[in-house]
């Protein structure tokens, strides 16, 4: 007996029990389903979260923080002048595992134009590089130049929603070249970043720009966030749409200059200092480049340390790898369960066909056609099971795009298609052997006499 | 030269403590084109002995020989193959498989010996031609009559050609006129120098057959 006969034959015994087989099957059909619907729904947050990761800088972006000094050193602390631009240069200088550097320095400022309302925002001044170890990237115009920081022009690079509330209702590109007040002093803007939004945000702003072409109402703005730590969501992209960025040099002589004495711009303390490691292969070695460097600017004095986002981005990986685990052991779990199934109701066609086996014995078939030929059975409803699963699993994705706007879009990864199915088979096999090997190992004889 | 040879054959089963000697030492040899039948009670082990020359089981002791396989001590692979070649069943309750129509029945012993489908179809229907059933060849079973069902029978039992046709009370199910249209079937397949086996507890049955087997609690006790 071969195999297409054996095919041919168990799709009759499925045909001919129609009802039964679609009940035996639906345990892999949704097995199958929920894992590739699973998979799909973690691929999605995982593609957000990743996305989310670069646009903060990724794993590269370092920033050098102050440290309490160890009790070794406590005698010496004045002999640190803390974190300065100097820093930044001797990083520059001497860490050449480190590709950018530059220092941060902060002031809150009033920034207004065309005599509109002030927004309250916290300027900030740095170098070039900044644009790369913050991973900016220009809607329109240029980020600071060298020059820029060389002449302390008075020029700024705003982020896009800085650009949409100083000029509502307009193209925020169309602000470059214009001019703004910073506490009332003029400045020229020279570029505008990309606005940068979650897949949540920019599905809610879909959402809410449809309802707005319904109402005909224009959308009232919300209120600006106050940053980091203050807003119940804290939400790292909306500082990259709310910045305010100046020629370091600049933002120290507008604002910072002659508040204490002997205030230069070397000398004056930084609120940051954030670096971008040129390789991650070489990661603790860059670390340990900087960290030799800043021992000579501090002198010694061990006021400084090193704040990577290991921890942070180590802890959203676990949370996916937890997410996904939970997903494929749900959708493992109903796998198994429709294996039992499968084993369950070959057990129950058995103890009808006992007579049937017995006579197909008795012509002449061997236990291992019989075998064969329950286990082809088992197979072949797991296999069929398995494919409108993925027809249900399409399904499942749309309802799980369309009753959760806001969440991360579900993305089919074809390739869980491959493995969902290929575990349906392996179910099926599973659950066929048992049975089968019962069916096979039944006495002709009894079998014959069985009614 | 013999084609089934029984040699001294014992078979034993064990209902609990108890020890059942269904076979006691039987010895009987039946050449190539005997018309035999085997008679005798219920409980005479008359049964035991078909399912030994039928291949289902093995003996516990003592020689058997079917068609030249020595089946004493025979895998279940080599029982298998012996009963899809050498030995045709015509079964009292017919054992027609109710989910296949007529030609599909007589097709299973060959789909067994791995005959391809085109030659199936035709062996088969040559065979349902030669009981005279080719009007029903597409019928299920159920639409078929008792005498029907058994000629559908014997066409499977003989669809692979065996040398050996073994009957158990092939007219058990069916009215005396019916019966004796099957036996005279039997008779033919006898003619034409097969070797067919008439299980029955019926006399008037045994009696058509030119050789008698009578069994008894496990011994042969006839044997003209």
């Amino acid at each position: 007996m071969n195999i297409t006969q054996s095919v041919e034959l168990s799709l009759r015994e499925m045909w001919g029990h129609r009802f039964r087989s679609l009940l035996s099957m639906s345990g892999i059909v949704l097995g199958v389903s929920s894992l590739i619907a699973t998979f799909s729904l973690t691929a999605g947050i995982e593609k957000g979260v990743r996305q989310l990761m670069t646009e903060v800088g990724g794993l590269e972006m370092v920033t050098v923080v102050n440290k309490e000094i160890s009790s070794r050193m406590i005698e010496f602390w004045n002999l640190s002048p803390g974190r300065t631009v100097r820093d930044a240069y001797a990083i520059k200088r001497s860490a050449p595992l480190v590709s950018h550097v530059s220092p941060e320095l902060t002031h809150g400022v009033a920034v207004s134009a065309d005599g509109g309302d002030p927004l309250r925002v916290r300027a900030t001044g740095v170098w070039p590089d900044y644009r790369e170890i913050a991973n900016h990237e220009l809607a329109a115009g240029r980020f600071i130049s060298d020059l820029d920081v060389e002449r302390a022009q008075r020029c700024v690079v705003v982020g896009w929603e800085i650009a949409a509330r100083l000029w509502p209702g307009k193209d925020p590109t169309q602000a470059v070249g214009h001019k703004v007040f910073l506490n009332n002093d003029p400045f020229t803007i020279v570029g505008v970043l990309r606005l940068y939004e979650r897949d949540e945000d920019k599905r809610r702003r879909e959402i809410k720009e449809q309802s707005a072409a319904i109402n005909k109402k224009p959308p009232r703005p919300a209120p600006m966030s106050r940053g980091r730590g203050t807003s119940r969501n804290w939400n790292p992209l909306q500082q990259k749409n709310e910045a305010v960025l100046l020629p370091f040099t600049t933002l120290f002589y507008q604002f910072k200059s002659g508040q204490f004495p002997d205030n230069t711009p070397e000398n004056v303390p930084l609120d940051n200092i954030r670096f971008r490691i040129a390789d991650l292969g070489y990661f603790q070695q860059a670390i340990d480049q900087a960290a030799r460097a800043l021992d000579v600017t501090h002198r010694g004095v061990d006021d400084f340390g090193f704040d990577t986002r290991e921890e942070w981005f180590g802890s959203m990986e676990a949370g996916l790898r937890a997410t996904r685990l939970s997903g494929a052991l749900i959708a493992g779990i109903s796998l198994v369960v429709g294996a039992i199934g499968i084993t369950n109701i070959m057990l129950a066609s058995i103890t009808e066909r006992v007579r049937e086996i017995g006579i197909r014995r008795a012509v002449g078939a061997r236990t291992r056609d019989i075998f064969v030929q329950i286990l082809i059975e088992s197979v072949l409803i797991s296999f069929i099971g398995g494919l409108i699963g993925i027809l249900f699993s399409l399904v499942l994705i749309q309802i799980l795009i369309a009753i959760s706007p806001d969440r991360n879009v579900p993305e089919l990864q074809p390739f869980t298609i491959v493995i969902s199915v290929g575990f349906a088979l392996l179910a099926g096999l599973v659950s066929g052997i048992y049975p089968a090997w019962k069916a096979s190992n039944l006495d002709p004889i009894q079998a014959l006499r069985y009614e | 030269m013999a084609v089934i040879s029984l040699e001294n054959v014992k078979k034993l089963y064990k209902v609990g403590d108890q020890e059942i000697r269904a076979l006691d030492g039987v010895d009987i040899q039946l050449g190539e084109g005997e018309f035999a039948s085997i008679i005798g009670p219920s409980g005479s082990g008359k049964s035991t002995l078909m399912h030994l020359l039928g291949c289902l089981d093995t003996p516990t002791q003592g020689r058997l020989e079917v068609c030249g396989h020595d089946l004493s001590r025979a895998s279940s692979d080599l029982l298998a193959r012996v009963r899809n070649q050498e030995i045709g069943f015509v079964f009292q309750s017919f054992n027609l498989l109710p989910k296949l129509n007529v030609r599909e029945n007589v097709e299973l012993p060959m789909i067994y010996s791995g005959i391809g489908g085109a030659e199936r179809r035709r062996r088969a229907e040559e065979m349902i031609d030669a009981v005279g059933l080719t009007s029903r060849a597409n019928n299920r079973p159920t639409q078929l009559s008792g005498g029907q069902c058994q000629r559908v029978a014997i066409a499977r039992a003989l669809v692979n050609r065996p040398r050996v046709i073994l009957a158990d009370e092939p007219t058990g199910n069916l009215d005396s006129a019916t019966g004796a249209s099957i036996l005279e079937i039997l008779r033919g397949l006898h003619r034409e120098g097969r070797t067919v086996i008439l299980v029955t507890h019926d006399p008037k049955i045994a009696a058509v057959t030119p050789r008698v087997i009578e069994m008894c609690d496990g011994h042969v006790v006839a044997r003209p």
